[in-house]
This record gives structure tokens, sequence and C-alpha cells, in this order.
């Protein structure tokens, strides 16, 4: 202890010193804040090299996919929904203003007036024209655009909805982080448009930008609105301004040099790290108190009082070492999760909280240094023991004799409440949804709602199909054509000339030299001597049709495997729509082949779906065609548009999937991978539980650890973790049993509730030991702990559990949702401490090995 | 009298007024639009060349596509018909699309899908649609009426004449001004610059190399980009001949089907 020793010499001699250094800390620290870069990315959840997020990007890269804001527009008071010439036309003002704006991709922007429509002009006639080229001014127009719309399978019910009232504009954005920014520009020219049509803007980039904005007004209001509740709470149990500032300021540097500390390393703040003040303020001032309180005890006027605080600090070091130590660890575990957002909060945390520890046993005994006589003096007026006579002291006495005398009761009372925990938790709904991080009534969560009552779903996933590439195509096809001439007769002297056509051809690119190549041969065919014609046309023949082969998505046995896919997919009640590059192609030939509706189908060779395809491109969005297949044709995705955003509803899809390939294999050297960020969030959310019972697991050995270690008792280490494991289960048997679904902040609650609440047990266990030793009696033990120290372990909890209330008022739900359950479980932790612990005790028959009593005594003697 | 410009110089060029451009520099804007016009599109009686387009998206990847092309004059400066028919990639080849140009009313135009065995009429309906996928207009194929644009004559340098076209029919097209730079030599546009409301043009056209063929001024590499997407259509014409004689048949609709094999070999 000489570390201990030495630090607490150092602030009672040296209290400016202290002052001072605290005071550059903080000031370091304060400077970071500033730069301080808010992350709302659900993306980040994941590390950048995590295999599906790469693969989601490449996805995105691949297929030329932006992150979308979407522009919804609702009539409900036309007959015609928004096919009326006011609707369009403000429509398409709207969207002509968008396509304006800085930062809007405006070629792949889809609104009516950006789309192409193929049509029927007379038999054999197709005419390709713009959709919604100027607004229509009487209903008949109107009206024929709801038929060509609807008609466009690609276009039905995502440009306009099945209903006819709502019109949707797709606005691909460069960087998310424009699209809080675009999305004010947005609302401006709606608010100018003067219909009476609704708008909604909804997508996930809105959904994240204005969650970051948010976060910055929960972390001005919430934060400093928590640290005001815990001046109150103080003020009500201790009546001393001259007391609470102590603790008011080991809070606030701790938050200030922790917060500091993580904007300094650059990392950003993200959901999770926002909530670190609030975490770390009430956790911070609970030991101060302890001191104050127990130097308030010792103290006597006119002394000198250098020797009472360290007197007082030298018997509460431990104690507070090991409860901050334990608090630490479970923050500390979160580091296990394969999440970076959360381990870094962890961490944080974890160093908020030594810290917190450190400025305690440094800034309070040099704080109660510097008082004048006259201060001191005012602290000794203050009734900081509470009376036993107080409503909280009688309710205390009550607890110590119920826990004793109705021991056994109790224990089967916690047994029963346990089991039904046990089921409770096997009940739970893991599942979560970034859109649902905001109220309700949060006009984002309206926009959800309406823009996915009327749409096929704002949600996307992509299923994504990747044929294996082949090694080396170009040799693959020269061995071919060799082997082929030397079947011939006359091919042994023709090899130098094939040889000199592959060299003349030569390029990286498959495709290119395929077509060189063939170029070269069908030149051969009519230039060389006539009796070699039929063999350079055979060859000529064997390079087309590899060229064609290596397109594989052109193979239309390979794109009716799909389409069965996406039409089973369809009939799925999560699914609204599936968007494919068999559609596509469909409805083309459709339109080529005359427009019927029995016309609706594939074509029945490669070159036909190619030569649709090209016809496609005489657009003039030739580029829509990328978004489902690459330019090799070797890759292509089936677009999934979700009418929900919940991990559940997605999982469900991928099991059907999975069960419908498992029930109809995969064209061979083919496979599947999911992409999008419906799917993303189903992947952390999963690596997420998975991580979260390894850092609740590890949290668990280590503190039962240290328990042990510190009461040198495996007993009573193991007695410490009894009213903690008992409270987590019950409250996750709660969750379960309520059908409140497991998400990301309910998760993270697990582990770092572990280290808090195994405080009250320390306290419990080190006092009534204590206690034990001296009187030797269990009921007379009793009945000292639930006097003094009872009442400190409630108020501690009350601290706690109030201290994190403010969150119950901040505008998301997350941190709702973790004030809410914080608060339950250390008030919950608590009174399983003072009932359980007890009636424990009482039934273990040998108290004085428990307790070690006889150990002392031979130590001792 | 015609006021008016073409979109560029891509298939057949000459330079029939080459003298007198290197005499004097013209001043009457309708002059020179007339004259680049006809340098652009209107050399020789007719022609043929085999054209290798390379359409480059804005990640670097690639797709080829190859055709021969004939054009014939009906009459100088007017009416004209084009036959293009694909050769490469395999997929696409013997897809034929087929233009008979008119400049009193809206063209005619044809496609033919030999894997569908389907003959469509394209209706005149929009020109500025993608050209088979690649960052060209089927209206900078067969070429932008004239009539359609005002001009004028911003700047004469020593090379060039500098000039500004504003579509009559605003509505009608997706630029609302496009700039074009014409080399007083050959008087063959050379570059052409496309712009919406803003400042910065998002589309350009570029003659990127010019030869002399049978004594007409040729554009004999030619590209397109996407200014603000970042892609880009680079085609080059090879096995280049004027005045070869083509018959009137080559530009029937019968010739859909059955392609005129004779005129499209390269000439030996």
């Amino acid at each position: 202890m000489k570390l201990r020793d030495a630090l607490l010499t150092f602030s009672v001699d040296r209290p400016k010193w202290v002052f001072a250094l605290l005071l550059l800390l903080c000031l370091l620290a304060g400077l970071q804040i500033p730069s301080i870069k808010v992350d709302t990315d659900p993306e980040n959840m994941l590390p950048h090299d995590q295999v599906d997020r790469v693969f989601h990007d490449q996805v995105k890269e691949r297929f030329v996919l932006y992150d979308m804001i979407v522009v919804g527009m609702v009539n409900t008071e036309s007959e015609a929904g928004i096919y009326n010439p006011k609707s369009l036309e403000a429509l398409h003002r709207l969207s002509e203003q968008i396509g304006q704006m800085k930062g809007v991709v405006a070629k792949d922007m889809m609104a009516l007036d950006r789309v192409d429509n193929i049509t029927q002009e007379g038999p054999g006639t197709i005419r390709f024209e713009w959709m919604m080229r100027d607004a229509p001014t009487t209903l008949v127009q109107a009206a024929q655009i709801r038929q060509a719309v609807e008609r466009l399978p690609l276009l039905d019910n995502t440009l306009v909805s099945g209903d006819g009232r709502a019109a949707g504009i797709y606005v691909p954005i460069e960087s998310k982080s424009l699209s809080y920014q675009l999305s004010q520009q947005i609302e401006e020219v709606i608010a100018k448009l003067g219909v009476d049509d609704q708008f909604h803007i909804a997508g996930l980039p809105v959904s994240e930008d204005t969650f970051g904005v948010e976060m910055f007004v929960q972390m001005a209001i919430s934060a400093p609105l928590a640290g005001l509740m815990i001046f109150i709470l103080m003020w009500v149990f201790f009546r001393s301004l001259l007391l609470i500032t102590a603790p008011m300021l080991v809070a606030m540097a701790s938050v200030i040099i922790t917060m500091g500390l993580l904007i300094g390393q650059g990392y950003t703040v993200h959901i999770m790290s926002s909530m670190i003040p609030i975490f770390l303020m009430p956790i911070a001032v609970v030991d101060s108190v302890h001191i104050l309180s127990e130097f308030a005890d010792r103290y006597r006027p006119g002394e000198n009082a250098r020797p009472a605080v360290l007197e007082v600090l030298g018997h509460l070091f431990t104690p507070m070492l090991y409860t901050s130590l334990t608090s630490a660890v479970g923050f500390a575990s979160l580091a296990f999760t394969p999440i970076p957002p959360v381990q870094i909060f962890g961490l944080h945390v974890a160093f908020g909280i030594m810290l917190a520890f450190l400025l305690t046993v440094t800034l309070v005994p040099a704080y109660i240094i510097s008082l004048s006589p006259k201060r001191m003096a005012q602290l000794k007026d203050h009734n900081i023991q509470e009376d036993d006579n107080s409503r909280l002291g009688r309710l205390m006495a009550l607890m110590g004799r119920l826990s004793m005398l109705k021991a056994r009761l109790l224990i089967v009372a916690f047994s029963l409440l346990t089991a039904l925990s046990v089921w409770g938790v096997s009940q739970i709904q893991i599942n979560d949804n970034p859109v649902r991080w905001f109220k309700s009534d949060h006009r984002l969560r309206v926009a959800d709602r309406v823009l996915n009552a009327h749409f096929s779903g704002t949600y996307d996933a992509y299923l994504v199909f990747d044929r294996a590439a082949q090694e080396d195509p170009a040799s693959a096809l020269n061995s071919e054509l060799m082997a082929e001439l030397e079947a011939d007769p006359r091919g042994a002297q023709l090899k130098p000339e094939l040889q000199q056509m592959m060299d003349d051809a030569a390029s990286t690119d498959f495709d290119q030299y395929a077509s060189g190549l063939a170029g070269l041969l069908d030149e051969a065919s009519f230039s060389r001597p006539a009796d070699e014609e039929e063999l350079w046309l055979a060859l000529f023949r064997r390079v087309e049709a590899a060229q064609i082969d290596a397109k594989y998505f052109l193979n239309p046995e390979v794109l009716a495997y799909l389409d069965a896919l996406a039409r089973d997919l369809e009939s799925q009640a999560q699914v609204g729509k599936v968007n494919s590059l068999p559609v596509l192609v469909k409805t083309v030939y459709r339109e080529l082949t005359g427009g019927g509706d029995e016309q609706f189908r594939l074509p029945d060779s490669a070159r036909g779906v190619a030569q649709t395809i090209l016809s496609y491109q005489s657009s003039h969005r030739p580029d829509d065609l990328w978004h489902f297949v690459t330019p090799d044709y070797r890759s292509t995705l089936l677009w999934l548009q979700l009418k929900s955003g919940d991990n559940q509803d997605m999982t469900d899809v991928i099991n059907h999937v999975s069960a419908y390939i498992d029930a109809h294999p995969l064209p061979q050297g083919l496979s599947v991978n999911w992409a999008g960020l419906t799917y993303i969030n189903v992947v952390w959310q999963e690596q997420m539980v998975n991580g979260m019972l390894k850092s609740l697991m590890s949290a668990f050995v280590m503190v039962l650890v240290m328990m042990i270690v510190l009461f040198r008792s495996f007993s009573i280490g193991l007695l410490a973790m009894l009213p903690l494991s008992v409270t987590i289960l019950f409250i996750y048997g709660l969750i379960g049993f309520v059908g409140k679904d497991y998400d990301m902040p309910i998760a993270v609650l697990s582990a770092l509730t572990l280290g808090l609440s195994v405080d009250f047990a320390i306290h419990y266990l080190e006092r009534a030991r204590a206690i034990y030793r001296q009187c030797g009696s269990w009921p007379e033990a009793i009945a000292e702990i639930y006097k003094g120290p009872s009442r400190a372990i409630s108020r501690n909890a009350i601290v706690i559990a109030i201290g994190f209330t403010p969150l119950l008022l901040a505008p998301l739900v997350p941190y709702i949702t973790v004030g809410f359950f914080l608060a339950s479980i250390m008030a919950v932790s608590a009174l399983v401490t003072l009932l359980l612990l007890p009636a424990v005790i009482t039934l273990i028959g040998n108290k004085e090995k428990l307790f070690g009593t006889r150990n002392l005594e031979h130590e001792s003697a | 009298m015609r006021t008016s410009m073409y979109a560029l110089s891509l298939f057949f060029t000459g330079a029939l007024w080459a003298g007198t451009a290197l005499a004097a520099d013209l001043t009457d804007v309708d002059q020179i639009v007339d004259q680049a016009n006809h340098a652009a599109y209107y050399q020789g009686e007719d022609g043929r060349s085999e054209v290798r387009m390379v359409i480059r998206d804005d990640q670097g990847r690639e797709q080829l596509r190859q055709f021969t092309i004939l054009r014939k004059d009906l009459a100088d400066g007017g009416d004209q018909n084009f036959y293009v028919a694909f050769s490469r990639p395999a997929d696409v080849r013997n897809t034929v699309f087929m233009v008979a140009k008119h400049v009193d009313r809206d063209d005619d135009r044809w496609l033919y899908l030999p894997g569908l065995d389907l003959v469509k009429r394209i209706s005149a309906g929009d020109k500025r649609t993608s050209f088979v996928g690649s960052h060209f207009f089927y209206e900078d194929v067969s070429g932008r009426n004239p009539a359609e644009d005002r001009f004028e004559l911003m700047e004469t340098t020593a090379e060039q004449y500098h000039l500004k076209a504003t579509p009559k029919d605003p509505q009608s097209v997706e630029f609302s001004q496009y700039q074009l730079w014409i080399d007083k030599a050959t008087m063959l546009p050379v570059r052409i610059d496309y712009f919406d409301s803003g400042a910065e043009p998002y589309r350009r056209v570029e003659a990127l190399e010019i030869q002399d063929i049978q004594g007409f001024p040729t554009v004999v590499t030619s590209r397109v980009s996407d200014l603000r997407g970042g892609g880009a259509t680079t085609m080059e014409f090879g096995f280049m001949k004027y005045d070869i004689g083509l018959p009137d048949e080559v530009f029937s609709e019968r010739s859909l089907r059955t392609l005129p094999r004779d005129w499209l070999r390269r000439p030996q």
C-alpha cells in the first residue's frame, strides 16, 4: 500500500498541486471536445474489415448503389389519388428542384418525371419516351400515366403506390453526411409547393443524420439534467452545499477528462459513447459520499483535519478500490463484443470509473484540507447520519427482521422467481430496428409507417448471385480451338495461322479477346482459300459460343431459376416486392413482342436475352441495368423491398431463402450472399448477442475472482455474486415475459450492470463480516447491519437509480431503455441484496467458518 | 435558309469548303453551320465504315461493341439513310439498326433483333436516348437537325469558330444550350459542350483524331464524356471508304432480316 500512502500524503500536503494538476488535465481534455465527430451509421457497428460489411460495400460499388432519401407524397383528397394534374405538377416541380441540389446523384434519381416508358404505338411499332416529361394538364392525361406505370413492374408500387394515393421520389446522395442538410432543403421546396398533399421524408441516411442531431440534443440536455438530478438528490440527503461540491467536482472532472480522451484519440462519438457522461456521473459521486459521511462522523471541530482525513481514506481505500474495479471490469468486459462502438464505450467508461476513484482519493482529501476552520465547523452542523427512526431507518430494521425470521420462505420465493425468470429468458425475442430508435410519434417513424403502408417497402436487402470466376478462360478456349483444328486433316499446317490470330487478339478482358478473335476468324473464313472456309467458321462459332457462355446471366435457364425464387419470395408476407433482372427482361420482351400479357416471359435463348437488354439500353436511362447485373454478366442481384426493418423479419426471409435453395439447388458454380443495410443490421445483432454472452461470462468470472481475493474466502465470494445473478436473471426474464425486444441497448446492459450491482453485496458482506466478528451473534449482527450499512446501501442505490432517470426524458428510445433498465436493476439488486443475502446466511449452519472468525482467532493467536 | 448545326461529325466528313475557309474568315453564322453540317455528315455520295465502340463506366469497366455502318445521301445536305449492323459481341451479332433521316419531318427508325427474329419500328418519339447503352445518343449518330437550334458566333480564333446553339424548343431536349468549336481548316466540329442551367458543361463530344480519307478530312476517333458521372464512350472508325456505289435496296426493310453481306464485308 505504498502507492496508497504516497497518494494520500501528496493530496493532503499539496492540495494546491492537486487542484492545479486537475485543472490542467480538464483544460487539456476540454480542448479536445470541440473537435467531436458524431457517428450514427449503424454500419459502423461492424468493423470495417468484417466480411459481410466488406461484401456489402463491394456490392454497393459493383452495382452502383447509393444511399437514398425517399420523399413520399400522399394524396387522400382527390378521387384519382396522386394522379391528378395538381399533384403531378407539384411532384414534377419538386423532383426538378431536387435534381438540381448539390450532392444529389441526379442521373440515378427515380421519380415519375425521370423514368422511361416503353409503349406500343400501333402494330409493330414501339415507343421509348419519358414517362412524364411535362406534368399533365387533364385528369385523362394523368390517368394515362397511371396506366403506363401499372404496366411496368419495376415502377409499379415503387414510384407510385398500388392504390394510386402515394408517389415517391428516390433521391440517391453522394454521401450520407449530406442527408440531413438535403432533407432540410427538400422541406423548404415542399413548403413552397402550395399543394395540400402530405409529404414524408424517409430513408436510412436521413434517420441516421437526424439521430446524430438529436444525439447532440440528448447530450446537451440529458447529461446536465442527470448532473442536476444527482445534485438535488444529494441535497435531499445531506443538505450541505459544502459537502456536495466535492462529489460534483469529481463527477464533472471525470466526465470531461474521459470524453476529452475519447475525442482526443480520434474516436467518433457513437450512440453508446454519447451516454458516457450519464453513466459516469452517478458512479463517480458515490465514493466521495462515503468519504464525506465518514469524515463528518470522526472529525471534531477545532482539530487538525489531516489525521482524520488520512484515517478515513486509509480505511475506505480498499473497498472503494474494489467496488471501482468491479464496476470497471463490468464495463471493460464489453471489449469482448465484436462491435467497435460498444468496445470503445466499455473501455472508456471503465477508464472513467478508475479515474473517478483516483480523483476521489486525491481531490476529496485535498478539498477537505483546504477548507477554512469556519467552513469545517459547518460540516458538523449537518445531520449526515440519518436517524434510526426515519422512515428509511424503520423500513431497514423491518427488512432485517423479516429476512432472518422468514429465511426459508424468502429462499423458496426467490428460487421460484428465479425459475420463472429462466423461463422468461427462454422467451426473449431478439430483435432490433434502428428506425425504432426514434419514438413512435417522431416524424421519421410516421413517415416510415405511412410509406410502408402505401408502397412495397422502404427497407432494402439484396440477394447477390455470383458466378465463380473461370480460371484463365482465354487459354481454356485456346486449347479447345487447337484441339478442334488438329481434328481436321489440314489442321496441323494451319496451326501457326491460328496462333498468330490468338496473339493478335490478346487482351486481358475475355470478352474483348473473344470479340477480337472472332473478328479475325470471320475475316479468315472468306479471305483465305475457299476450302478452308468451313474450318474457320467452325472455330468462329466455337469462339462465339464461349463468349456467350461467359456472360452467365444471359442464360434463360439461370434467369428462370432466379425468377422463380423472386416470385416465391414475393409470396412471403415480409417481402413487399422483388426487383430483378428477369423482371426487367420480361417487361421489355413483352413490349417488343406486342405488349400482350402472355408475352410477359423470358426469351428462349441467351442471344434473345442479350438483344432484349440491348433494346432496354436504348432508353434515356441505359445505366439502370447495372443496378441489376454487372457489365460482365457474372453477378446479379435480387433487390428485395421489405415492409419492415425488423431484424426478425429479415431473419425470416434469410431462413426462407436458405430453405428454398435447399429444396431447389442453385445452378452449379453459383454462389449466393446477402447485402443491404437491413441484412447488415442482422449481422451485427447476431455478433452482439454472442459477444454479449461472452462478455457477460468473462465479467462474471473476473468479478468472482476479485470477490474471492477481496474477501479471501471462496464461499463469501460466491455469496457476493448471488444477488446480482438473481437480479440479472430476473430483469432479463421480465424482458422475455413482457415481450420487449432484446435489442442493442438491452444487450449492452447485461455485462455492465454486473459490475455495478456487485457493489451492494461487497459493502453488505464486508460490514456483515466485520460486525459478526465483533459480536459473534448473527441476530445481533443483523440488527446492526440494518442500521447504518443498509441505509448507506439503499441510499447509494437510490442515488444511482434516480441519477439515471433523466434518460427517461430523452427524445431517443435507446436512452430511455437504458435509463429505465439501469434504474430498475439498481433498485432490484439493492433489494435482493438486503433480503436474500441475510436469508441465505441465516440458513448456513457454520457461520464461524463462513466469516472466518476461527481463522482470525487463529491468526491473532 | 437554315440557322442550325448538328451534334457532331461522327461518321463521314469532308472538306468541300476547306478552300474557302482558308481563304477568309466566315462571318455569317448560317454559312458556318451549313458547312460544318455538310463536313460532318455529307461527305461523298455514300460510305462504309467499321466501328469499334468502347463504353467505359466511371469504375473503368469496359464493354465493347463492333458494328459496320453504311450511309447513303439522297440529297446533299438533305435526306439520307443509315444502316448499322452489329458484329460483336456474339450475343448481338446481326442486330440491325436502320434510320431514314428526313430534314422536313421525323426520321423513320427500324430495329431488327435476330435472337427474337423480330423487326420493330421505333416511333419517332425522342431521339436523345442512348445509342445501345453508350454515351452517344441516337441523334449523335444520324445528326441533329440544324433547324432545331438557333446559333450565334461567339468568337473566331486563328484555328476555330466558337458557336453557341440554343434550342428553339427547350422542352424537347435535356440541355439548355450547347457550344461548339469548329476547325476552320476542315470545317469539322472538334468539340461540343452541353450545358444545363449550370455554368459547367455536363457532357462533351470530341473529335480526337482526324484523317484524310480519299481527300475528305474525316473524324476517325471520337469520344463522348459524361463530365458529371465520369464515364465515356470512344468510337474508332476503321476501313472507311467513300463513294462505293451503295444501291438503294440496302436501306430497304427487307435487308433488316437479310443482311446485305456483300456491302457489309470489308472491301478486299
